[in-house]
């Protein structure tokens, strides 16, 4: 339907406008058009027969087409200088003489957008960093005993249970009384001296892990794998020293107050992608790896003073790791560094050099009490 | 369309029809979702501002009343600052407010759940007020023949008739749930615009209980269903000992129930579930209908003759697609998890005890870990955009119409929303995650 001009023009080009409709960006109310490229200014006229308006003309290089569109075929254009005006175009025949059709516009207002960004991550660093966990820390002092015992007991049957091997029963504890006699005499030697706050209760759990964790409320839990695979019950008091040194720090519980708080900050961050949760739960992880180092080496410091009181040599704690390096491997090398963990390389060493230079000490358990704590799982052991 | 507005009488202006039409193949949406979902992954969730901004902007330009395609033109990096701005914000909020409440929570409550509770409590009104301003901030970047649509400001009090509305709902054990729809409804669209034109919602609360017909059927079925297995042939001659019981042991107290009889009937909970969700996709779709119905401007009218059984079946359908593979696919993740490091780390997990990169051969496996758990969340955000959200809007906006459209030629452009913080807040509160 397009009308040729009227005088041939090499440089003036006209092409099909049905179909075609301009929108002038202020009235909801499609014109046709005509449509004629003008190479010599560089210009594309949109002539707007019958509307009374006079010709639209957009300089071909400021001519963009919107992205992402569904259909290849008609295709909305609009030109820099005018960011409300919209040409849809039903036939493409025009757009090779359209240079910059997906020129992209550079991202406005990159300053204020690299303010908030620096202010968002100061403020996520500053609150995981430093509010947080110094709320937590001051927090954790005024959680009466009775609240601290029962998240501590909630946890440990969680625990209990996803290690359980049935659906019914948790995992058992291991109760023989020998066995358990042996435990508080040690667990004695090592308290007594120290006249602690609170309590604190220890179990062995039948398990063959070789690990050992404290829950708040003075939990302490031991795994049978650990008994078996120290050799000796001073290695056995080494790791409850230390993990006492946790119970006594309040550690658990201030970590769970902390995780309450990051995690809270960083669901905001990851909230919204797919697979998000996992991010999230990792980063979590190596948060509070970090925020664990020291207080490992506290509990190690704690443990080597807790040894030292009840006698027995504080290299025993270099002893037990000795043994975790030989069933896990090193930790040390590029990975330590990058997470900047003490390794147990480290640890061992400040262990070995806690034990003071030509000290005699004694073995914290006899012989006899320490065969009935290895065989503390052994006949009865009994869900509680 | 015509047909419906030919009265005997005519009017001044004869009313023109104009029907929408939707372009746009689910392949090409397919691999636009792939394409920018792969990126978001390969990004970490950066890219999830351009992907978003993307598909929209290809949903729009799909839905063309008149043959003319709607316009997004939100920008990626707008929505960027809005979520440095939402996190700024919020993050003193969620840390600081979380903590305390933990710590409540343990002190006086001594468990960890009313802490979760509560600090979920405390979300919720800055989720509504999220929801309000992510639709303002979608409606000011939307244009349709080149004239912007917007919603007024009142994100606060959308938040505050929300808190209102649901209490009530909760209250009346859901009879006030189609009021809640409605004015809730009526709050957004009296503040809709485009261009100069102002929309407004018609209609009365009351017109709503029409889609939940469906809902209260079933509902009622289930009562009765209930009454007949517990007091007209009870399952068990001694149902209080049994459900004492269950709360104390569980699973185990089936194993000890007495004097049962025609345990069969436990099967029908199934289809009376599905007759649940039916009931609940129904009313939320049907009510959209109803509602755009009673929807006009000065000159424009709407029409919509969305099909409650056609939207559930695709509902239905899209979801069960897209949710069977991340189920199996969260499967082969935990088969590899043991396969590759043992289940030692499963447990570990538990008791927080792994150092998730100890080794390098061990943080190797975690990395193909972490690339399948993500590509497995990648496949089912692009199966749920190509199998629930491109069909949903397909039918939305084929079974769509404008009956009137003899406003459009007073409308005249609209003043740009210039809005900071985007749909900031929305992104950090995890909302309208769809699209």
């Amino acid at each position: 339907m397009t009308v040729p001009p009227p005088v041939p023009d090499a440089d003036r080009m006209s092409f099909n406008g049905t179909g075609s409709s301009y929108f002038d960006g202020d009235n909801p109310v499609p014109r046709p058009v005509t449509l004629t490229v003008d190479r010599r200014a560089g210009n594309l006229e949109i002539g707007l027969p019958g509307s009374g308006v006079e010709t639209a003309v957009w300089p071909l290089r400021d001519i963009r087409m919107l992205g992402d569109q569904p259909r290849k075929q008609s295709v909305m254009l609009r030109s820099v200088g005018d960011p409300l005006a919209r040409l849809l175009l039903a036939n493409p025949d025009v757009l090779p003489y359209l240079p910059n059709l997906r020129r992209r516009a550079p991202p406005k207002g990159r300053g204020r957008l690299a303010v908030w960004a620096t202010i968002a991550v100061a403020a996520v660093a500053v609150q995981i960093g430093i509010l947080v966990p110094l709320l937590a820390d001051s927090l954790a002092n005024y959680i009466p005993r009775a609240g601290e015992r029962a998240l501590g007991e909630a946890t440990f049957s969680q625990i209990r249970e996803a290690l359980a091997e049935t659906e019914f029963a948790p995992l058992a504890l291991c109760e023989r009384p020998e066995g358990r006699a042996a435990l508080q005499t040690m667990i004695e030697k090592l308290t007594v001296p120290l006249n602690l706050e609170q309590p604190v209760s220890v179990f062995v759990l039948n398990h063959e892990m070789v690990n050992a964790f404290a829950l708040p409320g003075g939990f302490v839990v031991l795994f049978r794998g650990l008994i078996e695979a120290a050799e000796g019950p001073d290695e056995v008091a080494a790791v409850l020293a230390h993990e006492i040194g946790h119970v006594v720090s309040r550690d658990p519980t201030r970590h769970a107050l902390r995780s309450a708080g990051s995690i809270g900050v960083l669901g905001l961050l990851f909230g919204d992608f797919a697979g998000g949760a996992a991010v999230l739960f990792l980063t979590e992880r190596l948060i509070s790896a970090q925020y664990s180092q020291g207080a490992e080496l506290a509990a190690d410091k704690f443990a080597f003073d807790a040894l030292e009181n009840a006698d027995v040599s504080p290299a025993a704690v270099g002893d037990m790791f000795e043994r975790l390096r030989a069933k896990y491997g090193d930790r040390d090398g590029v990975v330590a560094h990058f997470l900047t963990h003490p390794t147990l390389t480290e640890r061992i060493d400040a262990a070995r050099a806690a034990a003071t230079e030509g000290a005699v000490y004694e073995q914290i358990l006899t012989n006899a009490e320490w065969q009935q704590l290895e065989t503390i799982c052994a006949a009865r052991s009994r869900p509680d | 369309m015509t047909d419906l507005t030919s009265f005997p009488a005519p009017p001044p202006v004869p009313a023109q029809g104009m029907d929408i039409a939707f372009v746009g193949s689910r392949s090409s949406l397919f691999w636009l979702a792939l394409k920018t979902g792969f990126l978001t992954v390969l990004t970490l969730g950066f890219y999830r501002f351009w992907m978003k901004t993307r598909l929209r902007r290809w949903y729009w330009s799909a839905i063309r009343p008149g043959g003319h395609p709607m316009e997004y033109v939100g920008d990626p990096w707008e929505k960027l600052l809005g979520f440095f701005i939402a996190v700024v914000i919020l993050t003193f909020y969620i840390g600081i407010v979380n903590l305390i409440l933990m710590f409540v929570s343990f002190s006086v409550f001594n468990s960890s759940w009313v802490g979760y509770l509560a600090s979920f409590a405390g979300v919720i009104p800055i989720w509504f007020y999220a929801l309000y301003r992510a639709r303002r901030y979608v409606l000011g970047r939307t244009r349709w023949r080149g004239v912007r649509f917007g919603l007024e400001p009142g994100a606060m009090g959308y938040a505050v008739r929300a808190l209102v509305h649901w209490m009530a709902t909760i209250l009346t054990l859901g009879i006030l749930w189609p009021n809640m729809t409605f004015q809730l409804e009526k709050y957004r669209t009296d503040r809709t615009f485009f261009g100069s034109a102002k929309l407004h919602q018609g209609g009365h609360w009351w017109m709503l209980y029409r889609a939940a017909l469906p809902m209260i059927f079933v509902v009622l079925i289930a009562g009765l269903f209930a009454l007949w297995v517990m007091r007209l042939d009870p399952l068990t001659q001694d149902m209080v000992a049994f459900v004492e019981d269950y709360m104390e042991n569980g699973d185990e107290a089936f194993l000890r129930i007495t004097g049962v009889s025609n345990v069969w009937r436990l099967w029908l909970v199934i289809p009376l579930l599905l007759g649940l969700l039916y009931g609940a996709i129904h009313y939320r779709f049907a009510s959209k209908r109803i509602l755009a119905n009673h929807k006009t401007a000065e000159g424009i009218a709407f029409q919509s003759v969305l099909s409650g059984p056609r939207v559930s079946v695709i509902y239905i359908l899209g979801t069960f697609i897209a949710y069977t593979f991340l189920v199996l696919g969260v499967i082969v993740v935990f088969g590899v998890a043991a396969a590759t490091l043992g289940p030692q780390v499963l447990i570990e997990t538990q008791i927080g005890s792994e150092n998730p990169l100890a080794g390098l051969p061990r943080a190797l496996s975690f990395v193909i870990l972490a690339v399948l758990y993500l590509s497995v969340f990648l496949m089912w955000g692009v199966l749920h955009n190509a199998f629930v959200t491109y069909p949903l809007m397909r039918h939305m906006a084929l079974t769509t119409s404008l009956l009137d459209i003899s406003g459009l030629a007073q409308i005249s452009q609209r003043a740009r929303d210039e809005f900071a913080e985007a749909e900031g807040f929305a992104e950090a509160l995890d909302l309208g995650a769809a699209i």
